[in-house]
């Protein structure tokens, strides 16, 4: 009969109390991973923003625009490699619900500062020579089932085009790929031209402007350059990096992501205490028996260990079984969570995140127990039941 | 029939009494119930703050008109002309003087500082006029005056104040090349109106180029609710290519934003339930065994199975609806009237306040008591079926 057979023994003995002890473990580690991994998935369009891009958006705010001969003066500043200008569309196909991430964007320099984005030459051609033409990303081409050469009829929320109504028509004539599995292409872009050429208010504005600098090391001076350059002016300017940009915007949906994940949290800890008080109190009932073990010659050590291992055993079954069902949510809400959260995946620090916390519940749990076994007194015990 | 009352009460006071033999065990089933119901009470209070921020805001004797397909009021655009046109619409309230009551505005974002994150993020400027400001019935400073027309002066509702820096009263603002002065501070009841700054409408069209074009039109409606007659005029009229409808159904929609907060609440507090529910099991059927000789006894002595059962099952009400008052306490002190902003559909800052109606205490209470009714009933059917010398015997 060697140790982990009495272990068995001892865990089984009840096995409802075993079944409920796991279950509540396994659904505390089940809220933990999958609220983890949302809240992960909510974090990561941040860190996917360029580093060493800057965008320039009028101080006001960024829905302010921009006058389009700030486009040439920061082109001529010094430092400033390549720089693109793009106008929020607000699009939207056959019903409004269904909204497009649309820009206008001056087409040659946009491919020039977006180098992620990958359109095969042919592609990329007709592209540029075509006014009416649209570069789709491919999982919105996909989403939407747009195949080259397509007509397609977006409208648009905000304008209105010169010949009435807010549709536009545009031609498919590219599809391109992120550079890297993670880059989120459901978005298009078309001529800048053809936008401000077919809208009622006309005239010559830009949303704002990205740009790359000669290396990302000057950056601070080439955006403090900019905002000086255009200090006092009609329109004021302020130029971040894109991450600090794409940050701040996710920063505006605010606390209340904050709030919850909090909430969610307190929650996942008490359950482990109210589980932990169940696990403890079964080595307690025992206090009989392990002086049984102990005149018996075993080793104070080795109940120790015992009963620690125990309480590991219960946690580790309980956790790594929630964690598998997280997982397979996951896996399964992906395809159709796709639209809002492209990144929703469970990561290698999520889960090892996991189990640590199951080894913690684990050894707090077992530890006070184990600790009273290894110092029990055989007398005592024997008094005492 | 009394006496079965009373062998039951017997029998409750008995196992209520026994409690602290069994502490640790009766404090985790609390703990666990008290956890889950204050988890959906935060969702849900979130959920109903922002609700009613946005539905409070709306009101039946005012409509809303923007451009056809805008959604929002941030994307629409209103030519003069088209305001002087819904000027003539019958259905709309006039003055004693047969003024039309209708309020062209505009609506542009800005930036603001945000307390808690210290990152910029979007304020609603809304340019407004006297009769815009009348037709938000409850609109009233609570410091400092009225900004003067012509000026760029504005006020500031609470709740920018509140989630914002630098807007004290008195402070200079600045957005863009333009300074603006704070000089005073408004409160709508608490709804989406106090998440805005407000000032003259005819300074924002010439500061921000806006020539004479608006963003929306509200207009006060002759007979509450009734937008038939701006209907009518919209659809004979090309040249008017908006929608209408009242301020209540603007907001409403708005206000469903934050509904899948309340969704989500309710599944990780369901889930969460099975969880607690496993652990309030487990202190149950530790109370059944804990008490089985006296179970055993009282049977012997003539109690019914059904005293027993009884017993039980109103131990673990009581504890669960101790989780239950412990869970909502928590909930009420931490969260109820918490200020929290996020970005709304006219994509600025909504800062609206956590809040716990009595409909959602009834929530909480339902769940609580669910999970003590489903915690007790295995065990208690238990204790009721444990034929007598089982018991005595499990328990020497």
């Amino acid at each position: 009969m060697n140790d982990l057979y009495l272990i068995y023994k001892n865990m089984t003995r009840k096995p409802l109390r075993l079944f409920l002890t796991c279950f509540a473990i396994f659904i505390a580690f089940l809220i933990f991973s999958a609220v983890t991994t949302l809240k992960s998935a909510l974090d990561s369009g941040v860190d996917l923003a360029a580093d060493d891009r800057l965008v320039v958006v009028n101080s006001i705010n960024f829905t302010q625009p921009l006058p389009i001969a700030y486009y040439q003066k920061v082109a001529a500043i010094e430092g400033v490699k390549e720089v693109t200008h793009l106008n929020w569309f607000g699009g939207f196909y056959q019903d409004a619900k269904n909204q497009i991430i649309t820009m206008a964007v001056e087409p040659e320099s946009y491919l020039r500062v977006y180098n992620e984005v990958v359109v095969i030459p042919e592609q990329k051609s007709a592209w540029l020579q075509t006014r009416q033409g649209i570069l789709i990303g491919r999982k919105l081409a996909e989403t939407q089932g747009w195949k080259i050469g397509d007509k397609i009829p977006l409208s648009s929320n905000i304008f209105s085009h010169k010949d009435g109504g807010h549709s536009w028509e545009f031609v498919v004539s590219g599809i391109f790929d992120g550079v890297d599995e993670n880059y989120d292409t459901r978005y298009a872009v078309f001529h800048y031209k053809y936008f401000m050429e077919t809208q009622t208010f006309g005239g010559d504005w830009i949303g704002w402007m990205t740009l790359v600098t000669q290396d990302p090391s000057i950056n601070q001076q080439v955006a403090d350059v900019i905002d000086a350059t255009f200090a006092n002016s009609q329109a004021e300017t302020d130029t971040s990096t894109e991450k600090a940009f794409n940050k701040a915007f996710i920063e505006q949906i605010g606390n209340i992501g904050l709030i919850i994940f909090g909430v969610v949290f307190m929650a996942f800890f008490t359950i482990l205490i109210v589980v932990g008080n169940t696990m403890a109190l079964a080595v307690r009932e025992r206090t009989g028996e392990i002086a049984v073990l102990k005149t018996l010659g075993f080793s104070a050590p080795r109940v120790f260990g015992m009963v620690l291992v125990e309480s590991l055993l219960v946690a580790l079954i309980g956790g790594f079984l929630g964690l598998a069902m997280g997982w397979l949510i996951i896996e399964g809400a992906k395809s159709s969570m796709a639209q809002f959260l492209p990144n929703l995946a469970m990561g290698g620090d999520i889960v090892a995140q996991a189990v640590l916390y199951m080894i913690l519940l684990g050894l707090v749990t077992g530890l006070v127990p184990a600790y009273n076994a290894l110092r029990l007194n055989i007398i005592t015990a024997f008094n005492r039941s | 029939m009394t006496s079965l009352f009373a062998q039951i009460g017997t029998v409750a006071m008995m196992n209520i009494r026994s409690l602290p033999r069994r502490l640790w065990m009766s404090l985790a089933m609390v703990l666990a119930s008290a956890v889950v119901v204050a988890i959906l009470l935060a969702f849900l209070a979130m959920a109903k703050g922002f609700e009613s921020t946005m539905n409070s805001a709306g009101s039946d004797r005012v409509a809303v008109m923007m451009r056809e397909g805008s959604a929002a009021e941030i994307n629409s655009v209103i030519t003069r002309e088209q305001v002087n046109l819904i000027e003539e619409s019958p259905g709309i309230a006039r003055d004693t003087e047969g003024a039309p009551l209708v309020s062209p505005e505009l609506y542009v974002i800005v930036d603001g500082l945000k307390k808690s994150s210290a990152t910029k993020a979007n304020i609603p400027l809304r340019g407004i006029n006297t009769t815009g400001m009348a037709m938000r019935g409850n609109m009233q400073l609570v410091e400092g005056r009225m900004f003067t027309a012509g000026t760029n002066e504005l006020i500031v509702g609470t709740g920018v104040l509140r989630e914002f820096d630098g807007f004290a009263l008195g402070e200079e603002v600045r957005f863009g090349k333009n300074v603006w002065t704070v000089v005073g501070v408004f409160t709508t009841g608490g709804n989406v109106f106090e998440s805005e700054l407000w000032a003259d409408v005819k300074v924002i069209q010439s500061h921000y180029d806006r020539g004479s074009s608006y963003q929306t039109i509200r207009a006060q409606l002759e007979t509450p609710g009734d937008i038939s007659g701006l209907e009518k005029t919209i659809e004979l009229e090309p040249r008017l290519n908006l929608e209408v409808q009242t301020e209540s159904a603007y907001f409403a929609a708005q206000g469903k934003q934050l509904e899948y907060m309340a969704i989500f609440g309710r599944v990780i507090s369901a889930i969460m339930a099975l969880g607690a529910l496993a652990g309030a099991l487990n202190t149950m059927y530790t109370s059944v065994a804990d008490r089985a000789k006296e179970i055993a006894t009282l049977r012997t002595l003539g109690f019914s199975n059904l005293s027993a059962f009884c017993g039980t099952m109103i131990e673990a009400l009581v504890l669960s609806a101790a989780g239950g008052l412990l869970g909502s306490a928590a909930a009420f002190l931490f969260f109820d009237g918490l200020s929290a902003s996020t970005l709304g559909g006219s994509f600025t800052q909504v800062v609206f306040s956590f809040e716990m109606s009595p409909d959602l205490f009834a929530q909480g209470a339902q769940l609580a008591l669910l999970i003590g009714f489903t915690s007790g009933f295995f065990p208690a059917w238990r204790a009721a079926r444990l034929p007598v010398i089982v018991a005595f015997r499990a328990a020497t």
